[in-house]
């Protein structure tokens, strides 16, 4: 397998992002995460800052329209021009992890991809987010479930199918059980498996 | 029949409903309604086949009105001759945007103009307007749009309002010929219409209002549509407007064939081609011509458009069948105490309402039968009923970002390219117009046909 597309799906406060950006480094692969944010700004002229408020969100429905594959939501827009880049990146044969996205659905044409959900207990989601964000358990709680709502809207919104269902990914993970690093160790030993 | 009718609303609404809340393709929503329709409403609640066959309407295929008309007739049900029209047009549309059509007639008007971004404003609205009395309007602002874009990269101006301005033209424009937006086509098919007489009333309103609308927007816009530093254009950057015609022989043919359709349109009503054999005419030389690469031609017709409109004429048969439409009738004239001024103003500016939220095919759809009744129950002139009805789904669109398709192409265009359109910057302008548009409207009806 000459490329290779990482597609991190994670639920928030399991570590996927970390466990996605050490699984960058030791395949030495780039990660695409804000970067898209970035990128699309510098080709759109659009302000990194109007893109990350649009960013990983769905549309409401009650105020948007899909007209022929084209949709006056500024959200679908958006979400549409990060599919297109990852597709075209993917296209193009380079080898990157992306977090999120919808990647395992949008990128599943591409051989190389390896897709992963990472879960976790909601205790230690609830005890990382209470440390990252430096804040009480009940908000570390409500801000788990505010975030999971809003990614499970936008994938099912864009997918048509379940967020975190397991038959959607090749791996799917509880970062709880071995940590971090053990997680990251796990899939390093999965991935290279299966680019042999 | 009470069943009948409540089942008939339930689809109805539960329809209505499915298509506003987009989680299933609007296609499937209509046909299942249609055949729950079929099923329920006329199977087992009725017990009718007459009103099933009737509601097919297939039968209309083998009758010489339905091609050759020469005196004026009214349809029920599925309205083929819509259906078949649609499609054609499509076909044709397919045939002309190849050959490269659209983006030369957008580059040369720009290249005519020297690239000066006022001539450039000023001729994309009336373009847009013009081209929409013909075409769909989705097609027109993909491409208008699109080299309303370029232009504003190669200018370097902000092509927003430019945008928007060409949105409703569009929608204005669609409003003048039976035509140029599905419900004018619907109405007309109905209730028995001819272009001619779509062109001499609501392309009169559409005309009048297209000049108070391009006012309008200049000195709404003035200001934002200038070049960066006021810069001189430098034409030799320009691209040959040539350049987008991609096969000369295709781009001859689709130019003769619109021509052909164009005057085919106009003269309908004397050479008493209804425009079901105008549509297959016009579908059938472009097939022909397109000689092998029909096939890719006929692909790319949306056929799921087409399937809207047969799931969509079942459902509304099924009001029409059940009485409930009559119910809606007899309503409007009970608040309006058969004052015609109100009756009208409730029909335009209804219609206007619910098409800025709604699509506006069902809603005319549904509105058509009412109308009807309306005429017979009040003693109206059913065209001055359907003149305000079209006026009201067909500009009542403009006013918010998803009133109409060509809406949402416009918006999603510029967004993809950098230019994101909220709900805000589209209500702050286009809503104001769209209001004045109607009032001169409504003012227009009251005083031509009161």
């Amino acid at each position: 397998m000459s490329q290779l597309i990482i597609s991190v799906g994670r639920e928030f406060g399991s570590g996927g992002k970390v466990i996605a950006e050490k699984l960058a480094k030791r395949f030495n692969i780039p990660i695409y995460d804000r970067h898209l944010i970035t990128e699309i700004a510098s080709k759109t002229g659009l302000t990194a800052g109007e893109i990350e408020k649009y960013n990983e969100t769905p549309a409401s429905r009650l105020v948007s329209r899909r007209v022929r594959g084209f949709s006056n939501s500024i959200e679908d827009n958006i979400a549409e021009m990060q599919f297109d880049f990852l597709r075209k990146k993917a296209e193009s044969g380079e080898s990157f992890v992306v977090l999120g996205r919808c990647s395992e659905t949008k990128l599943r044409d591409f051989d190389g991809l390896v897709s992963i959900f990472v879960t976790g207990d909601t205790d230690s989601k609830i005890k990382r987010v209470m440390k990252v964000y430096e804040m009480p358990e009940d908000d570390a709680r409500d801000f788990i479930t505010k975030k999971d709502r809003k990614r499970k809207r936008y994938h099912n919104y864009h997918v048509g199918m379940h967020w975190g269902d397991s038959r959607l990914y090749d791996l799917t993970i509880n970062s709880s059980k071995l940590g971090i690093d053990g997680t990251v160790d796990i899939l390093e030993s999965y991935i290279r498996a299966r680019i042999k | 029949m009470a069943a009948a009718s409540i089942f008939a609303v339930i689809i109805f609404v539960a329809m209505f409903l499915l298509i506003v809340l987009d989680k299933i393709e609007r296609h499937i929503v209509t046909l299942g309604c249609g055949a729950l329709t079929l099923i329920v409403v006329f199977g087992i609640c009725m017990r009718s086949g007459k009103a099933i066959l009737g509601t097919l309407a297939v039968g209309d295929f083998f009758k010489k009105d339905f091609w050759y008309q020469v005196t004026e007739s009214e349809s029920k049900g599925i309205n083929w001759a819509t259906i078949i029209f649609i499609a054609g047009m499509m076909i044709m549309v397919e045939g002309m945007a190849k050959a490269g059509f659209f983006r030369w007639l957008c580059m040369k008007i720009a290249y005519m103009v020297k690239c000066r971004t006022i001539p450039i404003f000023i001729t994309f609205m009336i373009m847009s307007a013009v081209l929409s009395m013909f075409i769909d309007s989705i097609t027109v602002i993909m491409f208008l749009a699109a080299v309303t874009i370029e232009l504003a990269q190669l200018l370097k101006f902000n092509p927003v309002p430019m945008i928007l301005s060409e949105i409703f033209c569009a929608n204005l424009g669609g409003s003048a010929t039976m035509c140029g937006d599905p419900p004018n086509i619907i109405v007309g098919t109905s209730l028995g219409f001819s272009f001619f007489d779509f062109l001499t009333n609501t392309g009169l309103i559409a005309g009048i209002c297209l000049i108070v609308s391009v006012v309008f927007f200049y000195f709404v816009f003035r200001k934002e549509i200038v070049t960066e530093n006021g810069a001189e254009v430098d034409m030799s950057k320009f691209p040959n407007p040539s350049e987008a015609i991609t096969n000369k022989k295709d781009f001859i043919t689709s130019s003769i064939i619109f021509g052909m359709a164009v005057i085919l349109l106009v003269s309908h009503s004397a050479t008493h081609l209804t425009v079901a054999s105008i549509g297959l005419f016009i579908a059938v030389i472009t097939l022909i011509s397109a000689g092998k690469d029909a096939l890719s031609l006929l692909k790319k017709v949306d056929y799921k458009t087409v399937l809207f409109f047969i799931g969509l004429f079942i459902v509304v048969g099924g009001l029409e069948e059940t009485g409930i439409l009559e119910y809606i009738a007899q309503f409007i004239e009970s608040i309006s105490h058969g004052n015609v001024m109100l009756m009208i103003a409730i029909i335009l500016w209804i219609s206007a309402l619910a098409s800025a939220f709604v699509d506006n095919i069902p809603f005319a759809a549904t509105m058509v039968p009412v109308i009807q009744s309306l005429a017979s129950t009040s003693g109206v002139d059913i065209s001055t009923l359907a003149w305000a009805l079209s006026i009201g789904t067909d500009i009542g669109g403009s006013a918010t970002p998803i009133g109409a398709s060509a809406n949402v192409v416009g918006t999603s265009v510029a967004a993809k390219n950098g230019y994101p359109i909220g709900w805000g910057k589209y209500c702050a302008k286009l809503a104001p117009a769209t209001i004045i548009v109607l009032a001169i409207s409504t003012a227009y009806i009251f005083v031509r046909y009161l």
